[in-house]
């Protein structure tokens, strides 16, 4: 019986309500106040982001005639290699996350126990700690004279070129701080995976490979989705890893959306920058949204 | 001066409430009395520096510091002259820009100028960057200084050497991988022109804007690392990964000095290209009282406190950088220094620095040079 048939039957047999006022609708006047914070404090500053973006080159209100001129500046210049640089290093870091954080987060949900709690414990306390000052701590670890290359030196006698101010070292930051939101939806997703069906597969003669194929990664899906995407979308904007450990050797889109801002006192051009960025980031969650169709991977929906 | 998402997103979120608010802040603010907003380069936001002020004012006294001198300043082009009410920025914007602009009101002289007659030479005789450009009005009062060039480790390069090889240093094919570059757009820009043979203060022609950007370009590619952070480029520069970097002075080197580094050193050239064949340039900040239409009268005391001999010391030695102030031509103001304050410093080489710098002016294109910088930076 449909929620509807049920309401039109109890209307039926119960005497005609006495008239009273109702709000017309409740749900949009609760959700008003929220509304109009979203609005303010959400809402507004990127409309006035996109407004920028249309404004000539160096002023700072909005009181020009609309222009295309830093869309046309930013398509005309070399801005596309931060952009692809940008790109290539978080897709980059996506993969290495994967690879790393599928053993992590296998043990975490299924073989751990209550290990897994202290897991969780030492990799979220590092997270109350500002990501600069991590990243700092790698710099007196990688450098030369530093924790790494000064003991090699002093107790092995063998002297070591840094990775410092290289993509290496920006990977190997991008790494160490993305980590935990690639590891935690990915033990969410795990410990989706229940152990009655890899066993039922196992029985029936799937090897270990076909286990992991077939059953364990579309179930866990999910999970290593909304990571990776999670990962993505902030090592997209990321900015101080290249500047900390890289020694700027990629200047990423949020180092060039900075430099337009401040040092280039010049707002609609890191407004366009801002905007094509957001255009991007928003375009690629939403396909991949819709692609995979996260209601069906989680049971719900159209299946129903 | 770091920057990260969350500050962009402050500045994002700072744009949209100045659209929104701009037309109603004007009668928000009635009897500032209690009241004083300060934009600053940092230091003069630090609590040594601000907490004595407000015990005895008892005023709620805020202070915030931005990026860059046109940072702060666009700040009041963009409407926010109704929200400070004394701004802090390097000496030729007062006189240049922002009083024919009409962001600034001139000072009181029979108040202020007698707080000359005690600052050092050069700066106690009518410091022209002071005063309007026909001398009339006085515009802002000065304290911290510095010549602002570039560092060497001492160990790796001698004082000698730097100071006459000055920004050939950084032209020198074999020196490619041995030198950073600190991030100071601006500053490397005049930089960059001293390294290409060319006055950065003047207006350039097409020629010499080619030579800027193949110098720009070269020194991109010979660096080893660019960072926006002085205290990740001392520490490259004391652990060796690097011998010397470029933008800095004693307003950087003093941190890794005070604390024991003295083979870090700025460096002024002795000749180069800038006027009177000088190869340095200084930078001096002038404090002036914003032309809010409201105004907190604790502006101008807060002018008049700064001068105090307690209070210069403290905004010398305040958080982050270590700087000379002119009030130390004042023996009061100078004997609050210890030995190891004035090495950190440099107090030895300062006059003669000075005298081989010329005061940091407005590079007429700045505009065109930054957008070479940023494609050079970006596509090294």
């Amino acid at each position: 019986m449909t929620a509807a048939t049920e309401s039109t039957l109890s209307d039926s047999t119960r005497p005609a309500p006495r008239p009273q006022r109702r709000l017309r609708n409740p749900g949009l006047l609760a959700a008003l106040p929220v509304l109009i914070f979203l609005a303010l404090a959400f809402a507004a500053p990127l409309l006035a982001v996109l407004g920028y973006s249309f404004m000539p080159e160096g002023t700072f209100d909005f009181t020009f005639p609309p222009t295309i001129e830093n869309y046309h500046t930013v398509f005309s210049g070399s801005y596309y290699i931060s952009f692809v640089k940008s790109l290539g290093l978080a897709l980059v870091t996506v993969a290495l996350l994967m690879v790393i954080c599928w053993p992590i987060a296998y043990g975490m949900a299924k073989i751990f126990g209550r290990w897994a709690n202290l897991m969780t414990l030492a990799i979220v306390i590092p997270l109350f700690v500002s990501e600069n000052i991590r990243l700092f701590g790698w710099v007196l670890f990688l450098i030369k004279g530093g924790v790494l290359l000064g003991s090699l030196q002093t107790w092995l006698g063998i002297e070591a070129e840094s990775i410092l101010y290289d993509v290496p070292a920006i990977v190997l930051g991008l790494v160490y701080v993305y980590l935990p939101f690639t590891l935690f939806p990915m033990v969410l997703g795990i410990s989706m995976v229940s152990r009655e069906v890899t066993e039922a597969a196992f029985d029936m003669g799937a090897s270990r490979w076909q286990v992991f194929r077939e059953v364990e990664l579309p179930l866990a899906m999910p999970g290593i989705l909304i990571g990776g995407l999670l990962t993505f979308i902030l090592s997209l904007g990321s900015l101080a890893e290249s500047k900390i450990l890289g020694g700027q050797a990629v200047i990423m889109i949020a180092d060039e959306i900075e430099t337009a801002f401040t040092f280039g006192q010049n707002w609609p051009l890191g407004s366009a920058l801002s905007v094509l960025l957001i255009l991007f980031s928003g375009t690629l969650v939403i396909t991949l949204l819709n692609w995979v169709d996260l209601d069906r991977i989680l049971g719900r929906g159209r299946d129903d | 001066m770091q920057f990260d998402r969350r500050s962009l997103l402050r500045y994002s979120a700072a744009a949209g409430a100045l659209g929104l608010a701009g037309p109603l802040a004007g009668p928000a603010l009635a009897a500032r009395e209690k009241e004083l907003n300060i934009l600053c380069w940092e230091g003069y936001n630090s609590d040594e520096v601000l907490d004595p002020f407000r015990r005895s004012t008892s005023a709620d006294v805020s202070a915030e510091s931005g990026t860059s001198d046109p940072d702060m300043i666009n700040k009041l082009r963009a409407g926010e002259v109704n929200v400070w009410d004394v701004i802090n920025v390097n000496q030729p914007w007062a006189r240049d820009e922002m009083w024919p602009e009409g962001l600034i009101k001139p000072l009181p002289k029979d108040r202020f100028e007698p707080f000359f007659a005690d600052m050092m030479a050069p700066f106690n005789e009518n410091y022209k960057w002071c005063y309007s450009e026909d001398g009339a009005n006085l515009l802002g009062i000065i304290q911290r200084f510095g010549p602002f060039n570039f560092v060497v480790n001492t160990d790796k390069v001698s004082r000698a050497t730097a100071e006459d090889e000055g920004f050939n240093l950084f032209n020198e094919a074999s020196n490619a991988g041995r030198f950073g570059i600190l991030t100071y757009d601006n500053w490397n820009i005049f930089h960059m022109c001293i390294g290409a043979g060319l006055d950065p203060f003047v207006p350039h022609s097409e020629a010499e804007i080619a030579a800027f950007e193949k110098t720009a370009r070269a020194w991109f590619k010979g660096a080893k690392l660019k960072t926006d952070d002085l205290v990740a480029m001392n520490l490259a520069l004391i652990n060796g990964e690097i011998d010397f970097y470029l933008t800095g002075g004693t307003y950087t080197a003093s941190p890794a000095r005070l604390d024991g580094s003295t083979n870090i050193r700025g460096i002024t050239p002795k000749k180069g290209p800038l006027a009177g064949g000088k190869g340095g340039i200084t930078w001096v900040e002038v404090t002036s009282v914003v032309n809010n239409p409201q105004v907190s009268p604790l502006a101008y005391d807060f002018l008049e406190y700064v001068q105090a001999p307690e209070v210069s010391h403290a905004v010398a030695f305040a958080e982050g950088t270590y700087n000379p102030v002119t009030q130390m031509g004042n023996k009061e103001v100078f004997d609050l220094f210890s030995s190891e304050e004035l090495d950190a410093i440099q107090w030895d080489s300062l006059e003669e620095e000075l005298s081989n710098t010329v005061d940091y002016q407005i590079n007429p294109d700045y505009e065109v040079m930054d957008k070479i910088y940023n494609a050079a930076k970006r596509e090294a």
